[in-house]
């Protein structure tokens, strides 16, 4: 930011430099009220034990750390979340790739597969979890029906410990596939058809063009993606929260850390606590982000 | 270049106002129209600074936002507030959220400082509200009313809504008993009698294993580890044992009654004659009931909304008291209250009171138990309730009132409670014997109790 810069004193200047900061002051109001503000006041209340509607604190230091440290639950969760963001983000990044070089091409029906592939986007993550909570009932659900009607046993699709964060991680891949697919698509058609055009003489096949032009050509958008794709899984809730609840026998094995930090902070209104496991959280996400910050020299492509 | 500028500075002044808008209309919960309060209501509305600011406009377009969380309870209520708009021409408007939600929703109104007016209030949660003093303190109100005449509700309902003795902040709006959903024709099927008051609990495995066929299409019982109140809170107590002690300091998870009473039901789950723990966890246990999966089902009378108007439910089912203890010959019903309270803040502190006031009439208290609503909490009301659903025997219900016992509460019922449930899980599905969990159990609410 350019606020370091010294004004000079000239009349154009410092008019610049006021109109500069109304207009991103909106913004920044924003962001200040509704992001900064908020991330202090959690880091000033996990060291409190909370009274309830926020009052009645009493500060007890590092007590929520130690006791975070020493709960299997919070480290359950934390590998529960890296599950669910190690299955959601590869596929949801692969498969939209795929997709958006498909629908880059000139066919027929272009813009009516684009249309259906974002709509998951456009639907209530809520709804979304219904459906797909109905759907994997392994009762009355669908998908079960078929498996029965095709003559295999029912799976108990998210009641099952071991599998069912995978469950979980295809809605979340199918509800962002076409979000992602738009990014890409707006990263093809950056790319000079010439590139194409002179493998092709050069004799080189589709595949090839993919992984030699496409590939290198769209890294700068793919480090976008993968680097806010990772951010929003690590903070996945609203898809387990809709579809599991805590009579689930898998729920220990699935639940989230921003489902345990709901869970304490609004459930049984222990904020102190809440917050000291959304200070892990956002620690996580910094060193995760920082890494792939430090990475991308090593593959993405600016020209 | 001068015209540039002054557009781009309304621009901006716009967008800063409309992030203001934005902020603000998300905080003001408190009703559809804010201009000034009643003048219609029997009390003057003069002792609150509040309502006294409130009152200049003089217009009469209080409109109260009433919250509740029980959707088949709306369109009754709506009803006998309406009866209330016509007497005193207070309006109030109904916003249901569902249970999962709305104390969330409370609680952020509280900190926000921005409470519905007057809303339900119960057991588990009515601690934080009284010492914070959340609520409006109705103590004196209620002592200067001649509508409301606090000795006819039960004296334990009353008890959970008045903090450390002095101050009274709700006033009971029901109470609830359990009742065993039977399904006749598996029933008849099985060839098995229908429960009736003779019926000791070991009937009751009896009928169940009966009743569970091999295949996997017919089950004899559905409960869920985290239905205590209308399960397996009955039996501990059926068995003398109890889930905390009088004093609310000590975890009664310990005792042999207590681990006896959970076993029978882990060992009813252990021994296939629930449905597999996975389908338990997915579905609901009225759901099952519903798809005719199982053929007995606990549960309370707010369930009568949903279940009386099923039409599988009313082909096939009805209504029993639950099982005895053969050694006691108890037959508790585990047994709870609503209670309605107003905001502390409020801006129409005395419209809120003259609802509050009119929901413990004994008018209200009878219509609401007359359309079937729920069973209220006012001596004398509830015969007519039974009424309600003709097909059903919802007299089990009324017969369940004999031995009462107050759901078990402390000043954190949601902590332990919550975590007492996702425990129990492990002995329904055998992964650890029922006394296991329950020592675990003890140990932990124990700590909790001992920090409240």
């Amino acid at each position: 930011m350019s606020t370091r810069t010294k004004v000079k004193g000239t009349n154009r200047a410092r008019s610049e430099f006021i109109w500069g900061w109304m207009f991103i002051l909106p913004t920044m109001i924003g962001l200040f009220v509704l992001n900064i503000i908020p991330i202090f006041q959690t880091i000033y209340q996990s060291f409190f034990k909370a009274g309830a509607f926020g009052k009645g604190n009493v500060f007890v230091g590092l007590d929520n750390y130690r006791r975070m440290f020493a709960d299997a639950s919070v480290w359950q969760a934390l590998i529960n979340t890296f599950k669910y963001a190690v299955v959601e983000v590869p596929f949801s990044i692969a498969i939209a790739l795929v997709l958006a070089v498909l629908l880059n091409r000139h066919m027929r029906g272009r813009s009516l597969y684009r249309t259906i592939y974002f709509l998951p986007m456009v639907a209530a993550p809520a709804a979304v979890a219904m459906v797909w909570r109905w759907l994997y009932n392994s009762e009355f659900g669908l998908l079960n029906h078929l498996l029965n009607t095709l003559g295999f046993d029912s799976v108990n699709w998210i009641s099952n410990p071991n599998t069912t964060f995978i469950w979980i991680a295809v809605v979340g891949i199918w509800s962002v596939i076409g979000y992602n697919m738009v990014l890409f698509l707006a990263g093809l058609q950056e790319i000079p058809q010439d590139y194409y055009e002179a493998a092709m003489i050069d004799g080189a096949s589709a595949v090839k063009q993919f992984f030699h032009i496409t590939i290198p050509l769209i890294s700068p958008m793919m480090f976008f993606v993968s680097v806010t794709r990772i951010i929003a899984a690590m903070q996945v809730f609203d898809v387990i929260y809709m579809m599991m609840d805590r009579n689930n026998p898998a729920f220990f094995k699935t639940q989230s850390l921003v489902y345990l930090f709901y869970r304490y902070s609004f459930v049984e209104s222990d904020r102190g606590y809440g917050s000291a496991i959304v200070m892990l959280l956002l620690l996580v996400i910094m060193v995760i982000t920082v890494i792939q910050i430090r990475m991308q020299k090593k593959w993405v492509n600016y020209n | 270049m001068k015209l540039k500028k002054v557009m781009a500075l309304m621009l901006t002044l716009v967008m800063v106002l409309s992030l203001a808008a934005c902020s603000g209309g998300d905080n003001s919960n408190e009703g559809g129209t804010d201009s000034g309060a009643s003048t219609d209501t029997t009390d003057t509305s003069s002792e609150s600074t509040d309502s006294e600011s409130s009152d200049t406009s003089g217009s009469s377009d209080v409109a109260l936002t009433v919250a509740i969380w029980d959707t088949n309870q709306e369109p009754g209520l709506t009803q006998i507030i309406n009866d209330f708009t016509e007497k005193t021409g207070i309006k109030a408007q109904i916003q249901v959220t569902p249970w999962e939600q709305y104390w969330t929703m409370l609680e952020a109104g509280a900190t926000g400082g921005s409470l519905p007016d007057v809303f339900w209030m119960h057991s588990n949660e009515i601690a934080r509200y009284s010492e914070y003093e959340m609520l409006l303190d109705l103590t004196e109100r209620i002592k200067s009313s001649d509508v409301l005449d606090m000795s006819k509700f039960p004296q334990e309902i009353i008890e959970i809504y008045n903090w450390e003795g002095t101050t009274q902040y709700a006033v009971p709006k029901d109470i609830d008993t359990i009742g065993l959903w039977y399904n006749k024709t598996m029933f008849d099927e099985a060839g098995v009698a229908y429960p009736d008051d003779s019926w000791t609990w070991e009937d009751f495995r009896a009928a169940a294993e009966k009743l569970t066929k091999d295949d996997g299409s017919q089950y004899g019982l559905a409960l869920r580890p985290s239905n205590n109140q209308a399960g397996w809170y009955n039996l501990v107590y059926g068995k003398n044992g109890y889930i905390i002690s009088d004093d609310k300091k000590s975890s009664g998870f310990d005792l042999p009654e207590t681990i006896e009473a959970i076993d029978f039901f882990a060992s009813m789950s252990k021994d296939g004659l629930m449905p597999p723990y996975e389908v338990l966890a997915e579905n609901e246990e009225h759901a099952l009931f519903e798809a005719g999966k199982v053929a007995m089902i606990m549960q309370g009378s707010w369930m009568l909304a949903e279940l009386c108007n099923n039409e599988y439910v009313i082909e096939n089912a009805d209504i029993a008291v639950l099982p005895k203890d053969a050694e006691t010959g108890r037959r508790p019903s585990i047994y709870n209250g609503l209670g309605w309270a107003a905001s502390g803040n409020t801006e129409y502190p005395e419209e809120a009171w003259a609802l509050i006031e009119y929901m413990g009439s004994e008018e209200a208290q009878q219509k609401q138990s007359d359309l079937g609503i729920v069973i209220s909490a006012y001596e004398g009301t509830m015969d007519n309730w039974t009424g309600a659903y003709p097909t059903f025997n919802l007299q089990a219900y009324l017969d369940m009132m004999d031995d009462l016992v107050i759901r078990p509460y402390s000043k954190t019922t949601v902590r332990w409670e919550n975590m007492a449930n996702d425990k129990m899980i492990m002995a329904w599905t055998g992964d650890k014997t029922a006394e296991e969990v329950c020592l675990e159990i003890a140990t932990e609410m124990n700590a909790l109790l001992a920090e409240e």
